[in-house]
């Protein structure tokens, strides 16, 4: 397979991955498709800036996470408020008010992706801090300070 | 950390939209795209210096295999050629500018006004992109982006042709403008011209005076057959915007072999996965 065919299976095999992680961001059906459809087409319209292969994961993160800043920062407002939030369709629940995945949704953006990534995405630190650009330790404060507010039991947790 | 299992089962059980794998195998479509486009200039930029040296070398007689070669090269043949006047690959400001704008080289009044609306779309395309840009990076700042944040930040503009077809007297070429960061936007105009007898070219001409009715009962055609067993189309129903007419305003081009193949913009009679729906007539 060539690198091109490679990087097309990659975005095919893992969209429903990516659609989750756009949804979980931007909180609308039709932007996360969008953000989806764009980040593969940037994706491989610039193939050749992934150097590794190995780290496609990554790299492809990266790409889609930016598009969905961009579109969140394009409607005006980084941490979508409840009140503000568009309709969303039936198929598409919330989780009940007040359950943690509300409340995850409800953290500002910067720790509430780097909390996503790590428990939804399953990603590592090292993982996160190339996705997001921040060094290690920004990654760990964002994620302490993400937990704090949740007021999630972090015994025995293995962050 | 129980609760967290909950709310990742909430999270891996999102509901994923029925169209999200065409909307991936749109994205796909246009990437490649985007970046055979890319690769093709530069491989034109040779192509067209090999042209230059073809020609040199037939001046001097040097080798009438290469003296053939030449005269097979599309632009250099007929009463005019079609040569690239812009052409710049950089990035300024954030913005990466990947331009190539064509220019007419012929005798005679219509070249010179396809040049200069040709010119005027680009200016204006990139007046608008240089807008946008600035727009978004005032949003960006004023939301609480850093000077860190907004270093990795790129927008594309891209203006490209291609040219579809070329006779001695006719040629059929197509000008690109895109901008992509957040929103990919692309426009595409369309030109058909007969040099000799300095006019624009129409459907009417390659069709007949029955050139409505036989595009659009080909094009209705062809929309008839995108439907799966399923009855699942990409196209929009008439009552949803979809498709009605073709009129003066429609784009086509005209292929090396002759056919006409009309044009759509994106989302005007189907759904962004369908890109910019092409139809040959045949």
């Amino acid at each position: 397979m060539t690198k091109e065919e490679t990087l097309t299976s990659f975005l095919i095999e893992t969209q429903t991955r990516s659609y989750r992680l756009a949804y979980s961001v931007l909180h609308n059906r039709e932007e996360a498709l969008d953000a989806v459809q764009t980040a593969v087409c940037r994706a491989l319209e610039r193939q050749d800036s992934l150097r590794d292969p190995g780290a496609v994961k990554t790299w492809f993160t990266r790409i889609l996470m930016n598009t969905c800043n961009d579109t969140l920062r394009q409607r005006g407002r980084v941490v979508p408020f409840p009140e503000e939030r568009p309709e969303l369709g039936q198929e598409d629940p919330e989780p009940a008010d007040d359950t943690l995945a509300q409340r995850v949704n409800a953290l500002p953006a910067e720790v509430g992706t780097v909390i996503k990534l790590r428990f939804y995405e399953e990603l590592t630190l090292k993982e996160i801090g190339e996705v997001t650009g921040q060094n290690i330790s920004t990654v760990k404060s964002r994620l302490y300070a993400g937990l704090r507010k949740l007021r999630v039991a972090m015994e025995g947790a293995e962050i | 950390m129980n609760e967290f299992k909950n709310a990742k089962e909430a999270y891996d059980n999102t509901p994923i939209p029925a169209e999200l794998s065409e909307r991936v195998q749109a994205g796909v479509r246009e990437g490649k795209a985007r970046y055979r486009a890319r690769r093709g200039r530069t491989i034109r930029r040779w192509g067209a210096t090999a042209a230059c040296f073809a020609v040199l070398l037939a001046g001097l007689n040097l080798s009438p295999t290469i003296a053939k070669a030449a005269a097979e090269v599309p632009v250099l043949g007929g009463l005019f050629q079609v040569l690239t006047f812009v052409d710049y690959d950089k990035t300024e400001d954030g913005i990466h500018y990947d331009v190539t704008v064509p220019q007419l080289e012929a005798e005679g009044a219509l070249a010179e006004r396809v040049n200069a609306v040709v010119q005027e779309k680009v200016d204006a395309h990139l007046a608008k992109a240089q807008q946008d840009w600035d727009d978004y990076r005032e949003a960006f700042f004023a939301t609480g982006g850093t000077e860190e944040e907004w270093a990795d930040r790129e927008m594309d503009v891209l203006v490209d042709y291609e040219i579809k077809s070329q006779t001695d007297t006719r040629v059929s070429f197509v000008v690109t403008l895109a901008e992509g960061w957040v929103a990919s936007m692309q426009e595409r105009y369309y030109y058909n011209l007969d040099l000799s007898e300095n006019r624009d070219l129409t459907l009417r001409d390659y069709l007949g005076e029955d050139w409505v009715n036989v595009c659009n009962a080909s094009i209705q055609e062809q929309i008839d057959a995108s439907v799966d067993e399923e009855g699942f189309t990409l196209f929009f129903t008439p009552e949803m915007g979809g498709f009605t007419t073709v009129d003066e305003t429609t784009g086509f081009y005209v292929r090396e072999d002759g056919t006409v193949v009309v044009c759509f913009p994106e989302y005007s009679i189907a759904a962004g996965a369908a890109g910019m729906p092409e139809f040959p007539i045949a």
